[in-house]
C-alpha cells in the first residue's frame, strides 16, 4: 500500500486498463472477431469512463456508511484523480467515436439521437471539472469549486442515459449505476432523518 | 430496519450488482436455421453492398446476422438480418429502431 500512496504509482494503476486498449490501437486495424479496432474500443473506454467516475462519487455517501474507514478516507483524499482518469477515459472514447464515424456530417447526421446527445452533454460537463481538478484552480475558485465540481451529478444521469438508450439495454448501465443510486438514496434519506432529538426510554 | 441491516444490504447489492448480468444480447431471435442453409458472410456483403449498404462486420446473434454498417442513406446502424434469406428484419442507429419487419 505504501507504493501506492506515491500519486505516481496511482496514475499508473488508473492507467492500467488503457494498455490493452492501446496494444489493439497500435495492432491491426481490425480485431480477431473482425470488428473494427476503433469501434471495438468505444465498449471499453466508455465503462471505464463511467466506472472512474462512479467511484469518484461513490466515495463520500461510504464514508457516511463507514466513517472511521482508513482506505475510505485514504480513497478520498485521491477522490481528484479518480475524476481526471474518468475524464481521460471519457476522452479517449469521444475521439475514437469520431475517428470511427471518420466524418462531421455522419456525426452531425445522429447527434440529436437520444443515445448521443446525452453523451456530448456528459462529455461537456466533465469538461470544466476535469480543467478545475487542480490545487490552483481550487485556490482560485474557493467555495465555487465545489459547487462547479457537483456538476458531476448532472454528468453523471446523462452517462446513465447514454449508456442505456445508446444501445437500447438496461443490464449493464444498471448494473454500474444501481450500487451509486442505491447509496446516494441512502445519503438523501440520512440527511432527512439526522438531526432526530433523543429521547429517554419511558 | 437497523443501521447494520441497512448497511449490510447496501454492500451486498453494491458487489453483486456488477455480477449479475447476462452478455446475451436478446434484441432479436431469428428462426432456427440449420448451418448449412445459413447465407455465407460474403453473399450477405455482396447483397447488402448492391443494395448500397457499407458492411463494417457482422456476427451472429440470437441466430440472425447481425451487421455493423452504414444504411444507402448513410446512417450508422446495427442491422439484423434473417440468416438464409437476408431478409431486413430489425435496424437500430445507436439505439434508435428505424426499421422493424413486420411494422410500418
Amino acid at each position: 500500500m505504501r507504493f501506492l500512496n506515491s500519486k505516481y504509482a496511482l496514475w499508473l494503476l488508473l492507467a492500467l486498463p488503457a494498455v490493452p486498449m492501446a496494444a489493439a490501437l497500435t495492432g491491426s486495424p481490425r480485431d480477431p472477431a473482425g470488428q473494427p479496432v476503433t469501434e471495438m474500443l468505444l465498449h471499453p473506454t466508455g465503462e471505464f469512463a463511467a466506472r472512474f467516475m462512479i467511484v469518484a462519487m461513490i466515495l463520500s455517501p461510504l464514508r457516511q456508511l463507514f466513517p472511521r474507514s482508513g482506505f475510505l478516507l485514504w480513497m478520498m483524499q485521491r477522490r481528484r484523480y479518480f475524476g481526471i482518469a474518468a475524464f481521460a477515459y471519457a476522452l479517449a472514447h469521444t475521439a475514437l467515436y469520431i475517428v470511427d464515424m471518420g466524418s462531421a456530417v455522419s456525426i452531425l447526421g445522429e447527434f440529436f439521437i437520444l443515445g448521443i446527445w446525452t453523451g456530448w452533454l456528459a462529455m461537456a460537463v466533465m469538461l470544466p471539472l476535469a480543467a478545475t481538478s487542480n490545487e490552483w484552480a481550487v485556490r482560485q475558485l474557493g467555495r465555487g469549486w465545489s459547487a462547479l465540481q457537483r456538476c458531476v451529478y448532472p454528468a453523471a444521469l446523462a452517462t446513465l442515459i447514454h449508456w442505456i438508450f445508446v444501445h437500447n439495454n438496461l443490464g449493464p448501465a444498471l448494473a454500474h449505476f444501481l450500487p451509486l443510486a442505491a447509496l446516494e438514496t441512502y445519503r438523501v434519506w440520512k440527511h432527512f432523518t439526522a438531526p432526530t432529538i433523543k429521547r429517554t426510554a419511558q | 430496519m437497523n443501521t447494520a441491516a441497512i448497511r449490510a444490504l447496501l454492500l451486498a447489492a453494491a458487489i453483486a450488482a456488477p455480477f449479475s448480468t447476462a452478455q446475451a444480447t436478446g434484441r432479436l431471435t431469428c428462426e432456427t436455421v440449420a448451418p448449412d442453409k445459413w447465407l455465407t458472410e460474403d453473399a450477405l456483403t455482396k447483397k447488402l453492398t448492391a443494395d448500397g449498404w457499407l458492411v463494417r462486420f457482422m456476427k451472429k446473434d440470437g441466430g440472425c446476422w447481425e451487421v455493423y454498417g452504414t444504411t444507402p442513406e448513410g446512417q450508422r446502424v446495427e442491422a439484423y438480418f434473417h440468416p438464409a434469406t437476408g431478409e431486413k428484419l430489425l435496424v437500430g442507429q445507436r439505439g434508435k429502431i428505424l426499421f422493424r419487419a413486420g411494422e410500418k
